[in-house]
């Protein structure tokens, strides 16, 4: 894999072809414990430059552990990560690199009169395809590329969703469980949209949770617009107030309902393009939860992380965002996105005051052809049928890992979901404003 | 302070011993199509007069029982009958049962009103509702309420569902003091058409089931509203220094269950550009109930007053428009507002008032009413009070205006002491109403919330309301602690004052309540919550 990446820094490449360099600066990580709680942005930055050889990558098959820490672990796992990833009893199996293309008509409904202006925002593009499939280690656009390649990536609505949240603290303490349901569909299609008249609209969504009672019934639902520039529409509906209430889009950056993240840091970033600076900083292997069996039980010392689950080592872009503004709470974030399906799999971001790592998130993802042979488990209370999964050619978001470390607390998911695809009356239907005006109470 | 734990309360705290002490339960599924969810309030209420004593006068116990049974899903109903175009339906079912054991465990409300008296205990199906679904047609039939408006505790568009104020007076949540009724409601989404998005109509008819505002007058209910005087009940009148007994006849002249009392109203709402409105309309009764004096059925025998009034609810028209926008650029806030125009308004008139204006002379009028309501919501940054999350504010500025108003126009009766020739007499209480509205009205509120600890389970929330012209105001200090998923702690402290002057003004805030007598209702409260 690494054979195919680059940088655009010559000393990076330097580094890279050189595998004994990165076992020292392994070995060096893996010292003293004060090192290795290093969770500065300049720790992780000297991580990612330090990247393993192509030949020292463990073999498929392979069950890492503990013991494999100096050979592969500090090598393929962001260093910001490891005081949650690398424990005593870990076990991670690893997969053989997998293949999992795009589905067969992706790419070839784009409307191609579309353009990347001069503050990074995507012009006129309506999807069905990656607006720019082929990404460039050179560009100096490449960083905002694969950006957007990630937020038009296939798969990332169109389903019926259930969730679970696990709110804990250290040491696995429970804080908070939450049920909630996000059902998503994708209107802007390329040449078409899946609803007449709907031309301006990318996608629509209705989340409405379950559990806690003081939570049931609450759901929103948001509308985001093809034009970047346009903010989300958004309405909340409490069952206290039984009725919907307008919300604010704008504001990204506070914490959602005592979850450890903040509305930017969805899929690892959800924000807006032109409110960030954007810095390519090449490619870099990471071991990835790409398309594991199952929802994945939670292990390591506070039951933060997925354990006994099956990882692959995956080239991914690593992008740095730069927010513009002095008031944001990070300093920047580093985002890892698969350099084939631009899915993304780890985000790190660092707090503006010290720069030393606040939140992370890391993603579970599933390939739809891989529930022919495997099918993740049942929400604990919904029962689905997963098998439609099959024949969309689409990875399924199965549920993350999102840490704040300055807390330190972390926010746990699981999601259930089944592909759905609506016909164009009843999506017209579901995401209304008719919808929101009353609910389960 | 005796305190006697009743035998009906026992049963009550074993069972939520017995669920606190359960593993953590979330919403209950029987089956695939039946879930069941509630809670267990038990609420505790102490009078802080002078924040030296204390005086308990409210431990509530509540428990709701919430169900909803999918007996349609996918146009298949009960997994066996094809339906058709009805592509969903369910039942929901909400119970509940009340016990207020601070009459059973206080001996000084020995004489409280019987139970089944306001507040005091209840059982009933407060909703019981069937949805339908018929793309783009949405009915939901039976006992419910709708909510219209963009106020948040303020009755402008908000009026379809009556309001139980016995309790607690307006100060709970409205969800559980709205009065639900038997009533249709139906919506037809029409999407997007013109250069409007998202727009529906609405249309609800309730044919028989009129139910007004519930206002607890028994003084001796720790939340009569007795104005602004002293809490008792008018006993005597005083005509021409003379002091007679007043014996008091009521005729309840409430709407009566029948088809030509029928209410119903539309509604259509859509998005022009950003702006999300709404235009309303709905034909009823007032919620707000008058009174009439029927000086032609009163009668003076001996040294007794014999006085009949009808309590009436006169027809009323709604309209009103409401819209909202959310300013993401600048103020990164989002606007709302209401407007209403309101007829059948039932005021009282002044004793005194010349027959120019009380022809009848029966001290009530109707009277048209406008209101006009702005409100700004905004997500806030105070990095000094919270670092992690925004603290949500929230303003409302309400301004009523009457249309016909008439300087007789009175508010709220004051209890006194009866007096002849300026002596007080003892035990001998009259109703005097010399509280004279104003044509223009304001009230001002603020609310901010947020939410601590790593979880956010500790959620602090301030509100304030102020009458600017009577300068009276009511603060609450909340916070909810979430202990589990299943358990919360709430801890209130109601205050009221008021800068300047008694004037009770139109809103019962401040110096109605605040002062410190009998009628002072600063409050604290304590509340524990299992819920699922």
């Amino acid at each position: 894999m690494n054979n195919h990446t680059h940088s655009p820094r010559p000393t990076l490449n330097l580094f890279r072809a050189r595998g004994l360099f990165a076992l020292i600066i392994a070995w060096s990580f893996s010292g003293p414990a004060l090192a290795n709680e290093d969770q500065s942005f300049q720790a992780l930055r000297d991580w990612i430059d330090a990247a393993p050889a192509a030949d020292a990558m463990p073999a498929a098959g392979t069950h890492l552990g503990i013991a494999d820490r100096d050979e592969f672990l500090v090598s393929l796992i962001p260093r910001s990560a490891w005081p949650y990833y690398i424990f005593d009893d870990m076990d991670m199996e690893v997969a053989a690199h997998g293949d999992y293309p795009p589905p067969p008509d992706w790419g070839k409904a784009v409307d191609p009169d579309y353009r990347l202006d001069e503050r990074g925002v995507l012009i006129d593009f309506k999807g069905a395809g990656f607006p720019f499939p082929d990404v460039s280690d050179n560009d100096p656009d490449a960083a905002a590329k694969v950006v957007w390649n990630m937020l038009w990536r296939p798969g990332q609505d169109d389903f019926d969703m259930p969730m679970v949240t696990w709110l804990r603290g250290e040491n696995g303490q429970l804080d908070r469980k939450l049920e909630y349901t996000s059902v998503s569909s994708t209107y802007a299609r390329g040449e078409h949209c899946l609803v007449d008249g709907y031309e301006d609209v990318k996608s629509k969504r209705v989340m409405e949770f379950r559990s806690p009672r003081d939570m049931a019934g609450a759901k929103d639902m948001k509308i985001s617009y093809v034009d970047h520039d346009r903010e989300d529409s958004g309405w909340l509906y409490l069952p206290a107030q039984r009725k919907p209430r307008r919300t604010l889009a704008s504001e990204r950056t506070s914490e959602l309902m005592g979850m450890d993240m903040i509305r930017e840091d969805l899929n690892g970033f959800s924000g807006k393009m032109f409110e960030n600076n954007w810095t390519y900083l090449g490619r870099r292997a990471v071991l990835a939860t790409i398309n594991v069996r199952d929802n994945p039980e939670f292990g390591g010392p506070h039951l933060w992380v997925p354990h006994k689950a099956r990882w692959e080592v995956r080239d991914t872009h690593v992008v740095m965002v730069e927010p513009k503004s002095p008031d944001h709470p990070y300093s920047s974030r580093i985002i890892f996105i698969d350099a084939e399906t631009y899915w993304t799999h780890w985000m790190f971001a660092f707090d503006r005051e010290d720069n030393q790592l606040l939140r992370m998130n890391q993603h579970y993802l599933k390939y739809s052809e891989s529930y022919a042979t495997e099918q993740p488990q049942q929400a604990p209370y919904v029962k689905q049928d997963f098998s439609d999964n099959v024949g969309h050619f689409v990875f399924l978001h199965l549920g993350e890992t999102d840490i704040n470390a300055k807390k330190p607390h972390a926010t746990l998911t699981h999601c259930y979901v089944k592909k759905r695809d609506f016909s164009p009356a009843r999506a017209q239907q579901f995401y209304s404003l008719r919808n929101m005006i009353s609910g389960r109470r | 302070m005796i305190f006697r734990l009743p035998q009906a309360f026992a049963p009550c705290l074993g069972l939520f011993l017995y669920l606190a002490c359960s593993p953590s339960m979330a919403i209950v599924t029987l089956g695939e199509n039946i879930e069941l969810e509630g809670f267990l309030r038990l609420q505790n209420m102490v009078r802080t007069a002078e924040f030296d004593d204390a005086e308990l006068i409210m431990q509530r116990n509540t428990a709701q029982l919430e169900s909803k049974y999918y007996f349609l899903r996918d146009s298949e109903a009960f997994g066996r009958f094809n339906t058709g175009p009805l592509e969903e339906a369910t039942l929901t079912l909400t119970g509940r049962g009340v016990y207020d054991s601070v009459y059973d465990m206080r001996g000084i409300y020995d004489d409280a009103p019987a139970p089944g008296s306001p507040g005091r205990d209840e059982l009933e199906m407060r909703e019981a509702f069937v949805d339908l679904l018929l793309p783009p047609f949405t009915l939901r039939l039976g006992r419910q309420q709708v909510v219209w408006g963009e106020t948040d505790n303020f009755r402008a568009l908000d009026v379809i569902n009556p309001l139980d104020l016995t309790w607690h007076w307006a100060r709970e949540s409205w969800e559980d003091i709205r009065i639900p009724l038997w009533m249709a409601r139906g919506i037809y989404d029409i999407g997007k058409f013109a250069w409007l998005d998202e727009s529906f109509i609405e249309a609800i008819w309730i044919p028989a089931d009129f139910r007004p505002n519930k206002i607890a007058t028994d003084p001796r209910q720790p939340w009569a509203f007795t104005g602004n005087g002293l809490r008792e009940t008018a006993n005597s009148i005083v005509i021409n220094n003379t002091l007679l007994n007043l014996n008091l006849s009521v005729l309840d002249k409430h709407p009566e269950r029948e088809l030509g009392n029928g209410q119903g109203g539309f509604r259509f709402k859509a998005i022009w550009g950003d702006i999300d409105f709404s235009l309303n309309y709905f034909y009823g009764f007032s919620g707000d109930t008058g009174v009439r004096v029927r000086e032609d059925l009163s009668r003076t025998v001996g040294d007794t007053l014999h006085r009949t009034i009808e309590l009436v609810n006169p027809r009323s028209h709604v309209v009103g428009f409401t819209a909202n926008y959310s300013e993401e650029r600048f103020t990164q806030s989002v606007f709302r507002m209401e407007t209403a125009f309101t007829s059948g308004v039932p005021v009282a008139l002044a004793a005194d008032a010349p027959t120019s204006v009380d022809g009848d002379r029966d001290q009530f009028d109707t009277a048209r009413r406008t209101v006009v309501m702005v409100a700004v919501d905004r997500p806030t940054w105070i990095k000094p009070l919270n670092s992690t999350r925004t603290v949500f504010l929230s303003t409302q500025v309400f301004w009523r205006h009457y249309l016909d108003y008439n300087p007789h126009y009175r508010g709220i009766p004051t209890v006194e002491n009866a007096q002849v020739g300026g002596i007080d007499l003892p035990g001998r209480f009259v109703s005097n109403n010399t509280d004279r509205l104003d044509r223009d009205e304001f009230v001002i509120t603020f609310s901010a919330s947020t939410s601590y600890g790593a979880a956010g389970l500790i959620q602090p929330s301030f509100v304030f309301a102020i009458d600017p012209r009577s300068t009276g105001a009511y603060n609450r200090l909340a916070v909810d602690y979430f202990w589990s998923d299943n358990i919360l702690l709430r801890l209130q402290q109601d205050l009221y004052w008021q800068a300047v002057d008694n004037d009770p003004g139109p809103w019962a805030l401040g110096d109605i309540w605040g002062k410190s007598d009998q009628n002072n209702r600063n409050e604290t409260n304590f509340s524990l919550i299992f819920q699922f």
